[in-house]
């Protein structure tokens, strides 16, 4: 990889992971999806995860029974906007967007790649993307209200936390 | 729903509801100033060109709204969905319950939609047997309640949270802790998750509809959204037909300004885009009208179909903080709602909140479509005409000069019994001004011309001052002043004859008739030398001749062109001040009022409308060499806004008791304002408090500094 295309890969990391910290989400980085699997695992021992990813030995499951309140719930992001934290969720299959809002600590893998600088360019590819566009969302941090009495709360209807795995390899 | 006059009741006598309200207003401001600091900055461009870029892009959707309506019908419609288009509420109201009973759905779970408060779908539904759950956890609490909404984002944001613990006591059958909000949130995560699991549709509003490809961008934190449109068969879209956006980029710039101005957010949690109905599913997009069409054909009203319901009209609204959204508003609330309310709900339901405008520009300022609110607002106040009789009767007598100097008199005799005499109840807050026996215009004419104190492109001039009608009556000293400020940098200054009002308290009251005499009076008189300069001491005048007249005699053109040229030449004093009677720097430094303690209350609509922001406080900052003491919200309005303070007098206070708090804090020992109605009002309010501090017009404070005032000789009687 040339250096110059690194230093912007890097920078655009940065951006993105204080974004979404300044919106109460986490970032972790990680080498290989093997990693992502062991640190779903080490933050719960029965986490569920999207059907599609190479998550050996995490269970996919096939009804909202199965993952609502669970602890630990995986997905992927399509893309990810470094100048609002921001995770594109791509989820066309219902059972998908249960793993991503009914579960209660949301791990969100995208690989490193993927991380666009605006939300403008996220937009752009959305807009030529009519298969992604049938049920697409941008999740910028954990699910929060402030109706009562306008304090801040996390984790209201979704998860109240959300960390955003980083995946540095660049298979799939 | 209670009547107008029953909600202001209740609103104004809690003092909670304007205290949390004074505290979120605060904290919004700051936090949403950060995020379009950082937006500016990020776009190299200004929150002003940024929103007017945008607002551009709505208007052309509106001027062609029947082909975005038919490229999104077609798209959406390609993708699975239903697209109706609904003249009438009841028309939505039909849809929705028919769908359901065809489906055989009793359940319907609900997503924060302010069109399905709009056409009451709630109520209706119950009454057709269905069931209507809000999802959102501020619309459950009012469901629970059995209220509206008084914040377009922020919907129970008059509720405080000993109420919460008991609404979800009630209806979860257990105990709350009032402050255990995050407990009392867990639950109410509870309770509502079984009814989407039961529910046979979900019903969501729209942030934009996308015409390009026919999709649905939904805004939300919680994510109550995405489960309302994810778990059940059917989803329901409610969205007026102004939400269009021709493209997915529109879209985009939408956002860039939605979460900041609605929550201080720079995104909100979750964006979702939902194109088509899902596989298995039906997706019904209703696009309703509901006034909307009139408003688009109104164009003085079109701008406001611009609006994207931030809120953000009532995050910075002072009457709004007082009251909240229940007086504030029909079913929309803030400023928005004055003006929308009458196309979606009838004008008998704006009446009563529009008498609450005092007209201070606070919306204009911080709209992100850049709608001219403030002119709307008096635009309908002036049609509605629904101002008291006593009003009228006072404005015809205002109206005639005579008659109106007359009263003057009357009430200089009378001045020193009247205030010895208690206030009504309501008005203690306040004490009545001292009425002096001379007017400004005597005043002037019976005294030698200030000596010059420098030559300026004045000097030799000869200058017409134009005194307001309030200053020559109630407060002379600061229209000498002025004068005497004129004098000072060489110009001779006349007194139009013929002038008295320039029509503001009859517009501003919606008496567009006695407005329209006042002006044309006062366009008269000024053309009696048309060469002149004109330079009022007056802020809220020149505001009124500037802005307010072409409104006036908007479809009178001979008469809007002679208001123009009139206008056209009238300058504030302070600016005036600054170029044609430029003094130089520091030629009142050291005066007889010694070191500066000051402050300035900038006049609202000088900062909200005009743009002039510290203008009062570079210019006696200029002259004296003394820098001001810092004032926290000092272009926030006073609270005299017009008739307002005398119809809605809990208002008035309520506004005054915020600023004269943000002076106390200042400790300055004068305040300076450059509006002789703001100097009245603040005067009165804070000889009521008791407070220390005099309130002066800052041309009084500047010319009590001029040679000529150290020699007494030179006071005649």
């Amino acid at each position: 990889m040339p250096p110059a295309k690194t230093l912007l890969r890097a920078q655009l990391v940065g951006e993105f992971a204080e974004a979404l910290r300044s919106a109460q989400g986490e970032v972790a980085r990680l080498d290989s999806w093997e990693a992502l699997a062991e640190f779903a695992r080490g933050l719960d021992s029965e986490p569920v995860a999207r059907r599609g990813l190479p998550l050996g030995g995490i269970a996919t499951p096939r009804g909202v029974e199965e993952i609502a309140d669970r602890p630990v719930g995986v997905t992927q992001a399509a893309l990810a906007v470094a100048e609002t934290g921001s995770l594109l969720l791509v989820e066309a299959d219902p059972l998908d967007r249960y793993v991503s809002l009914l579960t209660r600590h949301l791990v969100v893998a995208v690989r490193e790649e993927d991380i666009v600088a605006t939300l403008a360019d996220a937009f752009g590819w959305l807009a030529r993307q009519p298969r992604a566009a049938a049920y697409a969302t941008f999740v910028t941090g954990p699910s929060r209200t402030a109706d009562i009495e306008r304090s801040l709360t996390i984790g209201v209807q979704g998860p109240s936390r959300l960390t955003a795995a980083i995946v540095m390899d660049d298979s799939p | 729903m209670s009547s107008f006059t029953e909600r202001y009741r209740r609103a104004a006598r809690d003092p909670h509801l304007r205290r949390g309200l004074l505290d979120f207003q605060r904290s919004w401001r700051v936090s949403r100033d950060e995020q379009m600091e950082r937006l500016e900055r990020r776009e190299g461009a200004s929150f002003d060109e940024l929103r007017r870029e945008f607002a551009r892009t709505k208007d052309g959707v509106l001027e062609r709204i029947d082909e975005y309506i038919a490229e999104f019908r077609e798209r959406a419609e390609a993708a699975g969905a239903t697209v109706v288009e609904l003249e009438t509420a009841q028309d939505a109201l039909d849809y929705i319950s028919g769908v359901c009973r065809e489906r055989g759905i009793a359940l319907v779970v609900k997503s924060k939609s302010m069109v399905s408060e709009e056409i009451e779908l709630n109520h209706h539904l119950e009454a057709a047997g269905i069931r209507a759950i809000e999802t959102d956890l501020g619309e459950w609490l009012l469901q629970l309640a059995r209220e509206r909404p008084s914040h377009l984002v922020m919907p129970a944001i008059h509720q405080r949270r000993e109420r919460v613990a008991a609404l979800l006591g009630e209806e979860l059958e257990r105990e709350f802790d009032p402050n255990d909000i995050p407990e009392m949130v867990a639950s109410a995560r509870g309770g509502l998750r079984e009814h989407f699991l039961g529910a046979g549709a979900g019903l969501t509003g729209a942030n934009a509809l996308i015409a390009e490809t026919g999709s649905v961008m939904l805004v939300t934190n919680e994510g109550n959204a995405r489960l309302a449109t994810s778990l059940p068969g059917v989803h329901f879209v409610t969205a007026g037909i102004e939400k269009l956006a021709p493209t997915w980029a529109d879209a985009q710039r939408q956002l860039q300004l939605l979460p900041r101005s609605a929550t201080a957010q720079q995104l909100s949690t979750y964006t979702t885009c939902i194109t088509g109905a899902q596989p298995g599913k039906e997706m019904h997009i209703i696009l309703l009208d509901n006034g909307r069409r009139e408003m688009a054909a109104d164009a003085q009203i079109a701008e406001a179909l611009r609006c994207i319901r931030c809120g953000a009209c009532a995050n910075v609204c002072p009457p709004y903080q007082v009251v909240g959204g229940h007086a504030f508003g029909h079913i929309y609330t803030g400023a928005i709602g004055l003006v929308n309310t009458p196309f979606h709900h009838g004008a008998e339901h704006a009446a009563g909140p529009q008498s609450l405008c005092i007209s201070c520009g606070a919306c204009a300022q911080v709209c992100p479509v850049a709608i001219p609110l403030p002119q709307q607002i008096l635009e309908l106040r002036s049609r509605s005409a629904h101002a008291p009789l006593w009003e009228r009767a006072a404005l015809r007598v205002w109206a005639r000069p005579r008659w109106f100097r007359l009263g003057v008199r009357l009430a200089a005799l009378a001045s020193p019994l009247l205030r010895r005499l208690p206030l009504p109840p309501r008005h203690r807050w306040r004490r009545l001004p001292p009425i002096p026996w001379r007017g400004a215009r005597r005043r002037i004419s019976g005294r030698r011309p200030q000596q010059a104190i420098a030559t300026t492109d004045a000097s030799g001039r000869t200058v017409s001052l134009f005194l307001q009608c309030l200053s020559d009556a109630l407060l002379p000293e600061a229209a000498d002043a002025a004068a005497r400020l004129l004098e000072a940098a060489g110009a001779r200054v006349d007194l139009p004859r013929k002038q008295h009002c320039c029509g503001l308290p009859a517009f501003d009251a919606g008496d567009w008739a006695t407005a329209r005499r006042m002006a044309k009076q006062t366009i008269m008189a000024l053309e009696e030398h048309p060469g002149r300069d004109v330079v009022t001491p007056a802020a809220s005048c020149l505001i009124a001749m500037q802005r307010h007249w072409p409104q006036l005699f908007g479809d009178d053109p001979p008469w809007r062109g002679r208001a123009e040229a009139a206008a056209r030449r009238t300058h504030d004093l302070a600016e005036y001040l600054e170029t044609t009677a430029r003094l130089p720097d520091g030629v009142l430094s050291g005066g007889a009022d010694g070191e500066g303690d000051y402050a300035v209350h900038r006049f609202c609509q000088g900062s909200n409308l005009m743009g002039w922001d510290d203008q009062v406080e570079r210019l006696v900052g200029r002259l004296t060499g003394e820098e001001p003491e810092p004032l926290t919200e000092a272009a926030t309005c006073c609270g005299f806004g017009g008739l307002t303070s005398i119809t809605a007098p809990e208002v008035g206070e309520g506004i005054l008791e915020r600023k004269l708090d943000c002076v106390a804090e200042a400790g300055a020992e004068t305040l300076l304002t450059n509006n002789p109605g703001c100097a009245l009002h603040l005067r009165a309010g804070a000889e009521a408090r008791g407070m220390g501090h005099r309130t002066l017009h800052y041309a009084e404070y500047l010319a009590a500094r001029l040679p000529a005032d150290r020699l007494p000789s030179a006071r005649l009687p």
